[in-house]
């Protein structure tokens, strides 16, 4: 392991590979301050400029956007009482109140110092968890791999949709959707029609692209209101200074940030928002002081922020150990690092050891960076929300076509991201959620083959997939999270009967 | 020899038919699912609708036509002529670059509301500026393949 990490530090303390990860948190930053912009669009435009990159390289550009992204979006929820990303919500309840007391500067220099210790804790809880956990794995056979990629989806499609019959549908339509091109087994083209780009099946980059840039796009082009414009931030902050000591002073919120953001991180599907929102509860429950939550109280800030950025390292590990992402911005770095050559999972660990020990201090090095870049930036950053929606709408567009034709030069992808970008929409607008589709294309692969190759082994006995005990504990605890998730609807729906009634 | 409980545990797949096995599963389970949400959700749905309550989406929304659509044509407009301009001068990117300043300009014409003369300088400076850096930036410095 020492060895590993010593092979690491030499693939990340280059010089380009440390501009890669300034400019990618830089970008994460700005693509964080917009509300509607997310973390898992930002990787998604920026997986081209990768390719010609070395994988910790491109990778660690792609975990600098994560980690940008994940901490900026407190800045517009501290000044304006805009969330720029879902899980900054909570930021604005104790945040905007500090500004408008005139604290605006101590907000946000709590908010950028409990993201950045919250990152660096989670660093360390990835790189203990990572390794054993897929040390396990090497023991699974198609009968868990099978298993897995269902326990993955059924997770998924229970968070990620209004409901869990339409999380389920939008995962089975990724699932459908990755059958499309040659079989793995067989070699035989299916649902191609005659379409030579389709014969390498449904390439994921257009569909992430599409699914989660174009489909906001037309979001946008829909949503569109000229009356809505923003107004400048009354507060003056010039430069925010960290604010280490007051924030250890809070180390009750940050504690509970930190373990609220890594138990729920690993959890496929559950977001940031959830994380976020469960740490300032616990935070706020844990306090002497609870009564001055939402009045304007530090603690509060440091609780939602450290949760938020410790929720990421905890997202890589299923992602990095398993191949299983945690949720949709993960889903987007898996499909960064397969177009890199690195296919996540247990064999990685492996194989490229080297590789993976890079990743854990590229993303502590893109930390660092955040603390920095936030601090001197913050300026800059709030007038990044000034520029017209509309310009924006058509950029996005250019670097999304960019980033589709780049792969592989054809025009086809294009239409195909075109297509997945008016699915993307229809599916969010009707509360399925893209997240599922995504994971079914990822892991539909992974499901068919194994299930195709069990049967094989097993001589056409399916019973080994229920009695192999990985494999079982797999489906029961998918079997138990889709009762619990129909149990807990119920139990709301129930009780939103009830207060009607009262 | 398949007969009681041994031909339930097990299924006989045909090598014919083997690449047909998965997608058929995935389709029954989608099918069964499209029935449990037409019964669950599109039903009381379409009985709102009925009683007046509720409008079809899509087509009972008030919506502009004009900009959504105009931005879906537009978009496959671009994709579809970055391929006709960019085969006219190969591997230079001048095909992603013409079309694309084409493409930012009608895209903010689009959505303009205050046809002044200052914000359409804005606006054609800013098409023909962020395009040219975009295509700068990938197609000489990234050398990334640009039509």
């Amino acid at each position: 392991m020492l060895m590993g990490y010593m092979e690491g530090l030499g693939l990340v303390f280059q010089f380009g590979t440390l501009l890669a990860i300034a400019g990618g948190t830089f970008l994460g930053i700005i693509m964080g301050v917009l509300p509607g912009l997310t973390s898992a669009m930002a990787i998604a435009l920026l997986l081209p400029v990768t390719f010609g990159m070395p994988p910790v390289m491109g990778i660690g550009m792609l975990l600098g956007t994560l980690c940008g992204a994940g901490a900026s979006g407190s800045i517009p929820a501290i000044l304006l009482n805009i969330p720029g990303t879902p899980s900054s919500v909570a930021t604005t309840f104790d945040g905007f109140p500090m500004a408008q007391k005139g604290e605006a500067g101590r907000a946000l220099g709590l908010a950028i110092v409990a993201s950045f210790l919250g990152g660096v804790a989670s660093m360390v809880v990835l790189s203990l968890l990572a390794p054993p956990i897929a040390e396990f794995a090497l023991r699974f056979g198609a009968a868990e791999y099978f298993s897995l990629s269902v326990f993955g989806l059924v997770i998924i499609a229970s968070v990620a949709g209004k409901s869990l019959l339409k999380g389920l549908i939008a995962g089975l339509i990724g699932f459908f959707c990755s059958t499309i091109g040659t079989d793995p087994i067989a070699g035989v083209d299916r649902f191609t029609f005659g379409q030579l780009s389709l014969l390498t099946g449904i390439n994921l980059l257009p569909a992430l692209i599409g699914l989660f840039a174009v489909s906001q796009v037309l979001k946008d082009a829909f949503d569109y209101d000229p009356s809505n414009k923003l107004q400048n931030s009354p507060h003056k902050v010039d430069i925010a200074r960290p604010r280490f000591l007051e924030t250890l002073r809070n180390w009750r919120a940050l504690l509970v940030g930190i373990v609220s953001g890594s138990v729920v991180g690993p959890v496929p599907g559950a977001g940031g928002s959830i994380a976020s929102l469960v740490a300032y509860d616990q935070a706020r429950r844990f306090s002497k002081t609870p009564e001055k939550f939402g009045k304007g109280h530090g603690a509060g800030v440091v609780s939602v922020e450290s949760a938020n950025n410790a929720l990421l390292g905890g997202a890589l590990i299923p992602t990095l150990a398993l191949g299983i992402p945690g949720e949709a911005a993960t889903a987007v770095l898996l499909g960064g690092l397969m177009i890199q050559g690195v296919t996540p999972g247990p064999m990685l660990f492996e194989n490229q050891g080297g590789i993976i020990y890079g990743i854990f201090l590229a993303y502590l090095v893109a930390n660092f960076f955040m603390l920095i870049i936030m601090c001197l930036g913050i300026k800059l950053f709030v007038r990044v929300l000034l520029v017209p929606r509309k310009q924006l709408i058509s950029a996005i567009i250019v670097f999304c076509f960019i980033g589709v034709y780049g792969v592989d030069g054809d025009v086809f992808n294009l239409y195909i991201m075109l297509a997945f970008g008016l699915l993307g929409y229809f599916l969010n607008r009707y509360g399925f959620g893209t997240a599922p589709v995504i994971l079914g294309l990822i892991l539909g692969p992974i499901a068919e083959s194994n299930l195709r190759r069990g049967l094989q082994v097993f001589g056409g006995d399916w019973s080994p997939f229920f009695t192999r005990p990985i494999s079982v504990t797999f489906l029961v605890i998918a079997f138990g999270l889709l009762v619990l998730t129909l149990w807990q609807n119920y139990r709301s729906r129930q009780k939103e009967a009830n207060s009607a009634a009262t | 020899m398949e007969s009681g409980l041994s031909s339930l545990l097990s299924v006989s797949i045909d090598f014919e038919t083997s690449h047909l096995f998965f997608p058929k599963v995935i389709n029954w389970l989608m099918a069964g699912l499209f029935v449990l949400i037409l019964v669950t959700k599109v039903a009381p749905f379409m009985a709102a609708v009925k009683r007046g309550e509720r409008t079809l989406p899509i087509v009972g929304e008030a919506r502009d036509n004009f900009r959504f659509f105009g931005t879906l044509a537009l978009i496959a407009a671009y994709f579809y002529l970055m391929a006709v301009v960019g085969n006219m001068f190969p591997y230079t990117g001048y095909g992603f670059l013409i079309v694309s300043i084409v493409f930012l300009f009608l895209m903010s014409l689009l959505y303009l509301h205050d046809w002044r003369k200052k914000t359409i300088t804005i606006l054609v400076i800013n098409a023909i500026v962020a395009p040219s850096l975009a295509w700068f930036i990938l197609a000489k410095l990234f050398t990334i393949t640009l039509p």
